[in-house]
């Protein structure tokens, strides 16, 4: 540490010199050591694909050339995607998936953890019972929900014309307009168990002396929730409905297994249509210009995650 | 049971059937059987003709005791497919085994549905199989961009007349054969004589053209409340041109001039009129007179196996294996569900395909080619050729090309119509003549790279663009009409 001299005149202060960076890491360089391989592997496994799709997306593969064949277009992909109405129709599809699929599931994880928070008979079994839809495969809940849903056959259906609310069998999948709202339904029984066990592990550490503090004051159920409860699970679930997003705007299983995207494009989002854009139509280019698109919103959001997690970890180490 | 009498239908249809024969070939009389002389009576006379002995045959190929290791990958059953079909691909790698001890196989099953997009992903990483068989519309593209040796029937041992013309066009590539046809296939109408009966129509007379599937459709959905025909439109599934195409085709439409006698693929077909008609055809039953089932857009035929069975589709278009299927199904059912299933099996209908509405009959002509990869798309970098050529040996043999499509399709290799095992098929595989007698119509997929996305993608786009409301048919035509022109000229999303 160096002490340096003010300008003439004014008080002394010390200013402490931050060490550079090389020498910060000559310090801990046992701890960079340790860290390593992992590194090594993240540059392997991450850096490189992500630089080879960054590299590809400037290149168009015709179905008759193999890869390596590929030619270079400049930015024609991305040119191509933003300019095409299937684009838009799949971002504006996305965009609905990710926001009711992320909202609804938290809401509704979210009560279920403040109901199953209250002690009550068979409320392990309850607890039990909601989290095997988070615990199934998604491939085979995709597979039964569809079976569920069938537009001639399926059983919710059958109950709904049983039950006197419709004439005939609904059309859930078949069906432009109902087919994306039914997947949504289908994702959101999915996922609402994981922001029900998020939010059941903040609420542990809500303090319980503040909760009855607050009831000895005469405060209402309510108002306990909302100036107790609900401030100290914003951190936890500013996290979860990030993980929540990231995971919706990368879901890949339900509407790719149920639907395949159809009919008619109507539950393609940016996912499955990538997936198909490189597998089905072997447009590996285009498919690529596509990821690198997905691939910055989702940094984004991994950016906010990354500053919802550090601000937690900064209240918490706050006296 | 009763049986549907084809003899009128097979008379009326000789002289088309001579004309796709010749379309389908240019030197019928080089063939190993005599395709200007198909028909049931034909394909029986043959049938137990000829002795083949595959051990000696293939073993001229790769002697017996050749020591290797071979990677395989196929197209294998799948859920629709019946269980008799299960069990002669297990005899075959049983056999394949016992034949060639010493070489090491790794086979792999593919779905339909799947094997594509893994083969290319594989492709990419130059972790492919040693061999691969392929569905027919696969080969040209992967032998257009070179990861397929060149593999003629000769260089296993066999001769290219051995096998069906139409077939061995889907292999070709710039003049090159890359391939060996292991089976070929056409559909026909299969139809529930009861139902029909009970919609008053005439039980033992299917549709004879596609408007008339059209308005039995209705008829029968109209006077008993269960779908008509069993439309299938989902996307990136194979049933779904399989079932489109043959109509496309008889209305006299075409994603290019790929039904006519020499295909040039140079003119995109997909927005004349004669294709609208066929499109028009698929709107009417689905949307106007909602007489298919609302979930033909997700459907495969899979789908409509139990939905036949079960007394509620009254029409579709399939392979003989169906009947062995519905026995399999049946099979499974309890109670009062075996009584209904049998009910169905006894009524169970298969006729020609329905022709378009100037007398034209057309089906895909579908089946599978094996190909041997070239060493540097394989895993490891190396490619056992005589393993491989045993392989591809084996499987197109006169024996087991003929048993590996045993009730589902039909031998690749013309020599397996003379063969014992054909004389036995015919016998037990009900319904046989009818699908045997759609081969002179078949129409081959255009033989272009771009044909799988044409096929898979495009086609099933534009019908659920129409089902849908999406577009009107006009639109949906020129929208996929565009997509290929796109597509074939290098560009498009």
């Amino acid at each position: 540490m160096t002490i340096l001299e003010g300008p003439a005149g004014a008080p002394r202060k010390p200013v402490i010199r931050q060490p550079g960076l090389l020498s910060q890491m000559w310090t801990a360089r046992a701890d960079y050591l340790y860290v390593l391989p992992a590194i090594v592997v993240m540059l392997i496994v991450i850096a490189y694909p992500v630089y080879y799709t960054i590299d590809l997306s400037f290149f168009k593969t015709p179905p008759g050339l193999q890869l390596r064949d590929k030619v270079f277009v400049g930015t024609e992909n991305y040119t191509a995607i933003l300019s095409s109405d299937v684009f838009w129709k799949v971002t504006l599809n996305t965009v609905i998936w990710t926001v009711a699929s992320t909202l609804i599931a938290f809401v509704l994880g979210y009560a279920s953890a403040l109901a199953l928070h209250r002690d009550f008979a068979g409320r392990a079994v309850l607890r039990a019972i909601l989290i095997i839809p988070w615990v199934i495969s998604a491939v085979a809940a995709s597979y039964i929900w569809k079976w569920m849903y069938h537009s001639d056959f399926g059983i919710i259906g059958a109950v709904m014309v049983q039950l006197g609310l419709v004439d005939r069998q609904p059309n859930f999948i078949d069906n432009v307009h109902t087919v994306l709202p039914s997947l949504i339904v289908v994702n959101i029984w999915r996922e609402f168990p994981f922001a029900m066990i998020m939010i059941m592990a903040g609420l542990q550490t809500v303090p319980e002396q503040l909760l009855r503090a607050a009831r000895v004051d005469g405060a209402s159920a309510w108002q306990r929730f909302w100036h107790v409860t609900f401030p100290y699970l914003s951190g936890v679930s500013t996290v979860t409905i990030l993980l929540l997003a990231v995971a919706n705007f990368n879901s890949f299983i339900v509407p790719w297994i149920t639907t395949g995207g159809g009919p008619s494009n109507a539950s393609h989002i940016w996912i499955t249509h990538i997936y198909e854009l490189a597998f089905g139509r072997q447009r590996w280019g285009v498919a690529a210009a596509y990821s690198v698109l997905l691939f910055i919103i989702v940094m984004s959001l991994g950016y906010f995650y990354v500053r919802a997690l550090s601000g937690n970890e900064r209240k918490e180490d706050s006296p | 049971m009763r049986n549907y009498p084809l003899g009128r239908a097979l008379a009326r249809g000789a002289v088309v059937s001579a004309l796709a024969v010749s379309m389908l070939n240019s030197s019928v009389h080089a063939q190993s059987v005599d395709l200007s002389k198909w028909s049931p009576e034909y394909v029986r006379s043959i049938a137990g003709t000829e002795e083949y002995d595959t051990a000696k045959e293939c073993g001229a190929v790769t002697p017996l005791d050749y020591e290797g290791k071979l990677t395989f990958w196929y197209q294998g059953v799948f859920e629709g497919d019946p269980d008799l079909l299960r069990q002669y691909y297990k005899e075959f790698f049983e056999a394949f085994r016992a034949t060639y001890p010493n070489i090491d196989l790794q086979e792999q099953a593919l779905t339909y549905n799947d094997l594509l997009d893994k083969f290319r992903t594989a492709l990419l990483g130059n972790a492919g199989p040693m061999v691969v068989r392929l569905q027919i519309l696969g080969g040209v593209e992967f032998a257009s961009k070179g990861y397929l040796q060149e593999l003629s029937p000769e260089d296993v041992g066999w001769k290219t007349e051995d096998f069906w013309p139409g077939a061995m066009k889907s292999v070709m590539w710039e003049g090159k054969a890359y391939g060996i046809p292991t089976n070929n296939e056409t559909m026909a109408l299969i139809w529930n004589a009861d139902i029909f009966e009970r919609a008053g129509l005439d039980p033992e007379t299917p549709p004879a053209t596609w408007d008339d599937v059209v308005a039995y459709s209705k008829q029968i959905h109209d006077k008993l409340g269960v779908s008509g025909y069993g439309l299938v439109a989902r996307k990136n599934a194979g049933n779904t041109p399989y079932r489109f195409m043959p109509q496309l085709w008889a209305y006299g439409g075409g994603v290019f001039d790929e039904a006519d006698p020499s295909p040039t693929y140079g003119e995109v077909r997909l927005d004349s009129d004669a294709s609208k008609a066929a499109l028009q055809a698929s709107y009417d039953m689905y949307v106007r007179d909602q007489s298919v089932p609302v979930s033909a857009l997700t459907n495969q035929q899979a789908d409509n196996q139990p939905l036949f069975l079960a007394g509620q589709l009254g029409m579709m278009i399939s392979h003989p294996s169906d009947y062995n299927v519905m026995l399999d199904l049946q099979a499974k059912a309890t109670g009062s569900d075996k009584e209904k299933a049998q009910t169905v099996i006894d009524n169970m209908r298969y006729g020609l395909i329905p022709t378009g509405p100037d007398g034209k009959r057309a089906v895909v002509f579908g089946g599978s080619n094996i190909h041997i990869l070239n060493p540097e798309y394989v895993e490891g970098g190396v490619v056992d050729e005589a393993a491989a050529k045993a392989m591809v040996c084996f499987w197109t043999s006169p024996e087991w090309s003929l048993k590996m499509a045993y009730a589902g399709s039909n031998p690749g290799n013309l020599n397996g119509f003379k063969t014992k095992w054909m004389k036995e098929r015919l016998e037990s595989i009900k319904f046989l003549d009818v699908t045997t007698s759609m081969l002179p119509y078949g129409i081959p997929f255009p033989t272009l790279p771009e044909t799988p996305e044409i096929m898979n993608i495009i086609i099933p786009d534009m019908l659920q663009n129409v089902l849908t409301g999406a577009m009107t048919v006009d639109e949906a035509a020129a929208d996929a009409a565009q997509k290929v022109r796109d597509i074939t000229d290098g560009g498009g999303l």
